[in-house]
């Protein structure tokens, strides 16, 4: 919650030297007016939106075609063959999983952190969580030989007395990866809420009014409400933080628990955290740069912004790049053949292509970042952030495949070709995923209104300096500065 | 219930006003804000939000059930390896976690939605659309016999609007 008027004290700015106040932060945006109006603005369709949303249906049908024709078919038609059984859907299945970290990082993590950038940023960044996790779900269940039988991995008392193994990583998998999903999902819904509401006091339309109303919950910006809100708010960020690093290290039990040479390494939970919340970053970088650009909000997500999560987005590709460094490191200093020959497989071998992109696209490419000019360059942070997607894909593609490809004996080594219905599919979970979020764009704000309203100066009648009424209707000049209050129960 | 609602476009002079009302004795007084505001809490010196409460008790049931979800389905079907025990909490502690979260985070929504009374059907008197735009509102809980009192301290601050509802 942001607070107004005490001047802030000298030995304020020097405990917190790195808040800074409202008016340096958008300086663009005037009072809380404008922000309705220019967040509300996103919502009118567009002829570009309609093209947008109708190539990720045509990709989603191209998908859902292939899964079809898979069902139909068996396993066979998607490329698998002893004694690679786990391919490009469990690849994908973690580049998914891997892409909805960076949301919940940025609304839940960097809010406990009070990282001031993320406040125009994460609504979005939530959403994509929301969704990307939903298109990650997908996958276990496509990878299934009979997918209508997913549910008997949860739980639940069933006539045939069979139950799950709870020490199984794909039962772990299950947990985490629907708790994942209940708890950024309540967690954005809940954000959602006094946006929401200001939706339906500004909508004319009746119908969309309506349903608005029904969404909002009878949300009436009370202090009563703001006061559990904000305690909620900020319970439900202290459990997600620890869920972010929870999951993906599951995920990567689902690897280092088997003892396949590549896989059995007890550095894989960092390891997939840092790379799944670098992925996350790129992708948010692809979607939050055209969004900006396309909604004309760049006086709302600032360059300052882009240019803080860029150097997060440096900070974990660093941290990938030493975890690959690593691995190799392990593998020279084990003495195990095995090992040894499977980490110059991974470089040298039949898909030495895969593990050069990635270390190229994740560990070279983002070095870029040191240079604070390239930071504040949109059209490198874009192409940046396509180069980081790529890399993460074949960052998964290298674990995943090389290994099993490449187990202990020699007999055992196979080869794999993903087939057209891995890549139907592929594309197809790109048009699920892409139609959700056109339609989150279009339905509802891309921006943490209210979030954003506290860290703009309030309308005040006595400024700092002297006395000025303010009439309502005046432009607020933000002569008394809102600033951060880093502590208490802000929102 | 009859009161007075006042509209203010600035946070001070609503602080103002708040601190006059609680000062003249009014008691029930809600105030809406389209942003939470430090201020505003403090000038109502409201108590501690109870949500916390929902939070450990949701926590703890959730991880309880992980633990006991995962021993009991082991102990139905005892799988024995190496003659180890057949309930391993180690791995079940990845199962309680996750539960403690989910059933934490969903009784934290549940305890926010019971305190704050919502979902709610109808808006009920005292509410304004531009409180969620850009104004700050007071709603004051007011007789007849002190209705004329409530609004003419909230004109006093500078109120855009004043107006009595039932």
């Amino acid at each position: 919650m942001a607070t107004m008027a005490p001047p802030r004290r000298n030995d304020e700015r020097e405990r917190y030297p790195n808040i800074p106040t409202a008016d340096n932060r958008l300086p663009g945006v005037r009072d809380y007016e404008q922000v309705d109006r220019d967040v509300i603005a996103t919502l009118s369709p567009t002829l570009g939106w309609f093209a947008a949303l109708a190539v990720a249906i045509f990709c989603l049908l191209i998908g859902a075609s292939a899964w079809t024709y898979q069902i139909h078919e068996g396993l066979g038609a998607a490329g698998y063959h002893p004694p690679v059984m786990w391919g490009v859907y469990i690849v994908t299945f973690v580049f998914w999983v891997g892409i909805g970290h960076a949301g919940t990082l940025i609304s839940a993590i960097l809010y406990l952190f009070r990282a001031g950038f993320r406040t125009t940023i994460y609504r979005a960044a939530e959403a994509m969580t929301v969704f990307a996790v939903m298109t990650a779900g997908l996958f276990p269940i496509l990878h299934l030989g009979r997918p209508w039988k997913f549910f008997w991995l949860i739980p639940y008392p069933n006539w045939r007395l069979i139950w799950p193994n709870p020490k199984s990583p794909l039962v772990w998998d299950v947990f985490a990866i629907l708790t994942y999903l209940t708890v950024s999902a309540t967690f954005f819904y809940v954000g959602l809420i006094p946006d929401i509401a200001v939706l339906r006091d500004q909508e004319r339309n009746p119908i969309r009014k309506r349903i608005f109303a029904v969404l909002a919950l009878g949300w009436r910006n009370s202090d009563r409400e703001w006061r559990h809100f904000t305690r909620a708010y900020l319970f439900l960020a202290a459990f997600a933080t620890p869920l972010v690093l929870s999951v993906h290290s599951v995920v990567s039990f689902d690897f280092a628990m088997a003892l396949t040479p590549g896989w059995h390494a007890t550095i894989f939970p960092p390891y997939f955290v840092a790379g799944a919340i670098f992925s996350g970053i790129g992708m948010v970088f692809t979607i939050i740069i055209p969004l900006r650009k396309f909604f004309k909000l760049e006086h709302m997500v600032t360059i300052n912004d882009l240019d803080a999560a860029a150097k997060l987005c440096l900070f974990t590709s660093m941290v990938v790049g030493l975890a690959y460094i690593t691995e190799f490191q392990v593998a020279w200093l084990s003495g195990n053949a095995v090992e040894q020959e499977y980490f110059w497989n991974r470089v040298f071998g039949q898909w030495w292509w895969a593990a050069w992109i990635m270390l190229i696209c994740n560990m070279v490419l983002p070095l870029s970042l040191f240079s604070q000019k390239l930071r504040r360059n949109t059209s490198w942070l874009f192409i940046l952030s396509i180069f980081i997607n790529i890399g993460m894909w074949f960052e998964r593609f290298v674990i995943v495949i090389p290994s099993l490809s490449h187990e202990f004996e020699p007999w055992q080594w196979g080869s794999y070709a993903p087939t057209w219905v891995d890549y139907a599919i592929l594309l197809g979970s790109f048009g699920w995923f892409f139609m959700w979020f056109l339609l989150f764009i279009r339905q509802l704000p891309v921006m943490a209104i209210s979030e954003v309203k506290e860290i703009i100066a309030p309308k005040m009648r006595h400024a700092a300096v002297g006395h000025h009424h303010l009439t309502h209707g005046d432009v607020a000049e933000p002569r008394v500065t809102g600033t951060i209050r880093p502590a208490g129960g802000t929102h | 219930m009859q009161g007075v609602l006042g509209a203010f476009a600035e946070i001070d002079a609503t602080v103002e006003a708040i601190q006059d009302l609680r000062k003249k004795n009014f008691r029930d007084i809600t105030v809406y804000t389209p942003t939470p505001r430090h201020e505003l809490e403090d000038a109502l010196d409201a108590p501690k939000s109870g949500v916390r409460r929902f939070t450990l008790i949701g926590g703890l049931l959730g991880v309880t059930f992980g633990y006991w979800v995962a021993i009991w389905i082991s102990d139905y079907w005892p799988l024995v390896v190496g003659g180890k025990p057949v309930a391993s909490w180690i791995p079940y502690t990845i199962i309680g976690f996750e539960l403690m979260v989910l059933f934490g985070s969903l009784s934290t929504v549940f305890g926010m939605f019971a305190l704050s009374r919502i979902p709610r059907l109808t808006m009920t008197v005292g509410y304004d659309p531009r409180f969620s735009h850009g104004d700050y509102g007071i709603w004051v809980v007011a007789g007849p016999d002190r209705v004329v009192e409530a609004t003419d301290v909230l004109r006093r601050h500078g109120a855009l609007e004043v107006r009595n509802e039932r």
